[in-house]
C-alpha cells in the first residue's frame, strides 16, 4: 500500500480519515495495527477491499496486491477478489451476520461466490468449516440463525466465513473488542492457528498492546489518520521512538510493574480530523514537544533498520522520559 | 411448529369472537333506525305487512330476534334478503367476496410490486434524479385519493382511449373478464403503493448501511445478491408490518371503487343494500368485512416469522 488517502466529503468540509499511509505485508506475516478509536485503522483496512462507505472515497494511493492495483480493478475483478484473496473479520459479530439467514448458509454463500469450489463442494464444506473454527455440535448448529449463537460463536462463524475460501490475507478488525473477556483468548488463538494452517498473512487491528506483543511480527501505530511509528514488534516494544507509542506502552499494565502510579495514561483527546492542528498532529498532547513541532510536520523516517517514526525529537534523545512525562 | 398451530388456533377463535361482536353491534344499531324494508312496497295492506314481518321474524321482541341472529351467525347463516325473497345471504356474499377478493388481490399486487420497485430503486440511487423522480411520484400518488384516480382512469379508458383500446379496460355491463381488472386495481392500489414505496426506501437506506450488508460485500457476493438477499430481505420486515392495515385499507377502499366501476362485489352490495334498507344484508356485509380483516391480519402475522426468524410464536 502506497500513500493511501481516504477522505470523507461531509457537509462542512472534508475529513481526511487516512492520510498518506504506506505499508507492506509479506506472505505469512502477522502485522498489528494499533491506535486510538478514530485514528483510521478500520478505514485503512476497508480500503484494501475497496469498501469505504459513503460519503468516503479513496482519493489517492495505490493498493498493490501482487501485481494488481485494487484501486484500478473493475467491479467484477474486485468482487472476485473480496473474500477470495483478502477476507475480513469485523469488530461486532452481533451486527455483522445477517439476522434472517442461517449460519450455515452464510458460510456456504461465501464459497459459492467464488470459483474455488463447486456448489456441491461448498455445501459439503460448511460443517467441516464450522468444526474447524471449533463450534461445538457444528452438525446440529448449521441450521441455526445468528440470534441462537452467542457472541463468541458468532465471531467463530465470521471466521469460518472468512477462511472458507483460503484467502492469503486475513484482516481482523478488533475481533475481540465486542466479546466477553473469557472468550477473547480462544478467538485470538483460533485466528493464529488458522492463519498458520493456511499460511495466510494477518492484519490484526487492536487496542490491546499485550496481544500485539504475543502475536505480531510487526506493528503499525496510527494516529490521526497517519502512521506515526512502525517496525518489528520487538524493536518497538523495547525502544519505542515516537512519544505516542511510548505512552501507549506506558499505559499498558504489566506484570513486572510494581508501583501502580507509574502507569501513565495519555491526556487529552485525539484531534478532530476536520480541524487538524498544524505541525505534528500529536503536539497538543505531547510531553516532549519542541518549537518546531508546532509548525512543521515530521516525516516518517527510519530510526533503526526496519523501524520508522514520525517525530522531530525521538525518545532515544530524551534522557529521563519518565520524569518528564510526570510533569 | 406446534406453537405456531396453537397460535393460529387462538387467533381464529379471536377472529370468530370479534366477528360475532361486530355483527351484534351492527344488528343492534340498525334496529334503532325507524322504518323497514317493506315501506316502499306499493298497495300494502296492514295484514300483508304483518305477514311479511312475521315471515322474517321481525315481529318478535328484539331480544329473541337478536338471539336468533347470533345463533345464525355462529352457524354461518346470515338469513335471507329482505328485498329479494328467498335469496340466502351467506352464499350471495361468498360469491361477491370472491369478486372483491380478485380485484383486491390485484390491487395488493400493484401496491406491493410497484411500491417495492419504486422504493428499492430510489434507495439504490439515493439523491440522484431517479430517486427524486421515484420519491416525488410516491408523494403525488399518496396525496391523490383512490376515487380521484378511479374517475381519472374512467375518463382515460372509457373516453379518451375508448376507441383505441376498443373499450377493453372499460366497464361494460357484466363482470368477469380479466381485462376489466387492471384499471380498478390500479386505482385501488396506487395510493398504498406510494406508501409502501416511501417505507421501502427508508427501510432499504437503513439496511444497505448495516454491518451485515458490509459483510456481504466483503464476502465478494454479486451486487444483485447483496441487494436482494441481504439488504431487501431485511428491509421487508418493517414493510410487512404495515401490510395488515394496508389490506384493511384496500378492503374499505373497495367500497368506493366497486361502486364507481360497477363491480359486483361486497362493496357494491354494501351500498345497494343500505339504499334498499335490506338490513339483513347490511349486517351480513359488516360481518364478512370483520372476518376478512381478521383473516388478512392473521395471514400477515403468519408470514412475519418466516421473514424474521427471531420472531416465534
Ligand atoms: N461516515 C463517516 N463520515 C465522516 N467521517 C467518517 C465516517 N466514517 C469514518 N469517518 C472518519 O474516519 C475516521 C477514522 O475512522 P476509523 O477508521 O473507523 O477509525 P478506527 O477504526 O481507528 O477507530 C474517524 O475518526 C472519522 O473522522
Ligand atoms: S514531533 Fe514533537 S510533538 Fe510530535 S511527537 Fe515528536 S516530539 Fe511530540
Ligand atoms: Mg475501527
Amino acid at each position: 500500500m502506497q500513500d493511501l488517502k481516504v477522505q470523507f466529503f461531509v457537509s462542512g468540509g472534508t475529513v481526511n480519515a487516512v492520510d498518506g499511509v504506506s505499508f507492506e505485508i509479506d506472505r505469512g506475516e502477522i502485522v498489528g495495527i494499533v491506535g486510538e478509536s478514530g485514528s483510521g485503522k478500520t478505514m485503512t483496512a476497508l480500503s484494501l477491499l475497496r469498501l469505504i462507505p459513503e460519503p468516503g472515497r479513496i482519493t489517492n494511493g495505490r493498493i498493490l496486491y501482487g501485481e494488481k492495483d485494487v484501486a484500478q480493478m473493475t467491479d467484477e475483478e474486485i468482487r472476485e477478489f473480496r473474500g477470495n484473496e483478502i477476507a475480513m473479520i469485523f469488530q461486532d459479530p452481533m451486527t455483522s451476520l445477517n439476522p434472517v439467514l442461517r449460519i450455515g448458509f452464510q458460510v456456504e454463500e461465501a464459497m459459492i461466490a467464488h470459483q474455488r469450489f463447486s456448489n456441491k463442494q461448498a455445501k459439503e464444506r460448511v460443517v467441516p468449516m464450522l468444526q474447524r473454527v471449533r463450534i461445538p455440535a457444528a452438525k446440529d448448529r448449521v441450521r441455526d440463525y445468528p440470534h441462537q449463537f452467542s457472541g463468541g460463536m458468532r465471531q467463530r462463524a465470521m471466521i469460518a466465513m472468512g477462511v472458507s475460501n483460503e484467502p492469503s490475507l486475513l484482516i481482523a478488525d478488533e475481533p475481540t473488542t465486542a466479546l466477553d473477556v473469557t472468550v477473547q483468548a480462544s478467538i485470538i488463538e483460533l485466528i493464529r492457528d488458522l492463519s498458520r494452517e493456511l499460511r495466510a498473512s494477518v492484519i490484526l487491528i487492536t487496542h490491546n498492546m499485550a496481544l500485539v506483543a504475543s502475536l505480531c511480527n510487526r506493528v503499525i501505530v496510527m494516529y490521526a489518520g497517519r502512521i506515526v511509528e512502525q517496525g518489528p514488534t520487538r524493536a518497538i516494544f523495547k525502544n519505542p521512538q515516537h512519544p505516542y507509542t511510548w505512552s501507549l506502552l506506558r499505559s499498558m499494565p504489566r506484570v513486572d510493574e510494581k508501583e501502580k502510579e507509574r502507569l501513565i495514561s495519555i491526556k487529552g483527546l485525539p484531534p478532530d480530523l476536520g480541524k487538524m492542528p498544524p505541525g505534528c498532529k500529536f503536539h497538543p498532547r505531547c510531553k516532549f514537544r519542541v518549537d518546531r513541532c508546532f509548525t512543521e510536520e515530521p516525516p516518517l523516517d527510519e530510526v533503526d533498520p526496519g523501524q520508522r517514526a514520525r517525530c522531530w525529537v525521538l525518545m532515544k534523545n530524551i534522557a529521563n522520559p519518565e520524569a518528564q512525562a510526570q510533569t | 411448529m406446534r406453537g405456531t398451530l396453537l397460535y393460529i388456533g387462538q387467533r381464529l377463535v379471536l377472529i370468530a369472537v370479534t366477528t360475532v361482536l361486530v355483527s351484534s353491534i351492527v344488528f343492534l344499531l340498525l334496529h334503532q333506525i325507524p322504518g323497514n324494508a317493506f315501506l316502499n312496497e306499493t298497495r300494502q295492506t296492514p295484514q300483508a305487512l304483518a305477514a311479511e314481518l312475521h315471515r322474517y321474524g321481525l315481529d318478535l321482541p328484539l331480544q329473541s330476534q337478536y338471539v336468533n341472529w347470533v345463533q345464525g351467525v355462529l352457524h354461518g347463516n346470515l338469513g335471507e334478503s329482505l328485498v329479494n325473497r328467498q335469496v340466502k345471504i351467506t352464499p350471495l356474499l361468498v360469491r361477491e367476496t370472491s369478486v372483491s377478493a380478485t380485484v383486491g388481490f390485484f390491487a395488493l399486487l400493484v401496491t406491493v410490486g410497484l411500491g417495492l420497485l419504486l422504493g428499492v430503486v430510489a434507495a439504490l440511487r439515493q439523491n440522484t434524479w431517479i430517486d427524486y423522480l421515484a420519491s416525488s411520484t410516491a408523494v403525488v400518488g399518496y396525496s391523490i385519493p383512490s376515487f380521484v384516480i378511479a374517475i381519472f382512469g374512467l375518463l382515460v379508458f372509457g373516453h379518451y382511449l375508448y376507441l383505441w383500446t376498443q373499450g377493453t379496460f372499460y366497464y361494460v355491463p357484466g363482470w368477469g373478464k380479466l381485462e376489466q381488472i387492471p384499471v380498478p386495481a390500479l386505482a385501488l392500489g396506487l395510493p398504498y403503493a406510494s406508501y409502501v414505496a416511501r417505507l421501502t426506501r427508508a427501510s432499504m437506506l437503513e439496511t444497505i448501511r448495516t454491518d451485515y450488508v458490509r459483510t456481504a460485500w466483503a464476502k465478494g457476493l454479486k451486487a444483485r445478491v447483496v441487494v436482494v438477499r441481504h439488504a431487501l430481505r431485511n428491509a421487508l420486515i418493517p414493510v410487512v408490518t404495515i401490510l395488515g392495515p394496508l389490506i384493511t385499507g384496500i378492503i374499505t377502499g373497495s367500497v368506493v371503487i366497486e361502486n364507481i366501476f360497477g363491480i359486483p362485489g361486497l362493496g357494491k352490495e354494501f351500498v345497494t343494500s343500505i339504499l334498499a334498507r335490506d338490513y339483513n344484508i347490511v349486517i351480513g356485509v359488516f360481518t364478512f368485512y370483520a372476518a376478512l380483516v381478521g383473516l388478512a391480519n392473521l395471514t400477515v402475522d403468519v408470514i412475519y416469522p418466516i421473514l424474521d426468524p427471531r420472531i416465534r410464536y
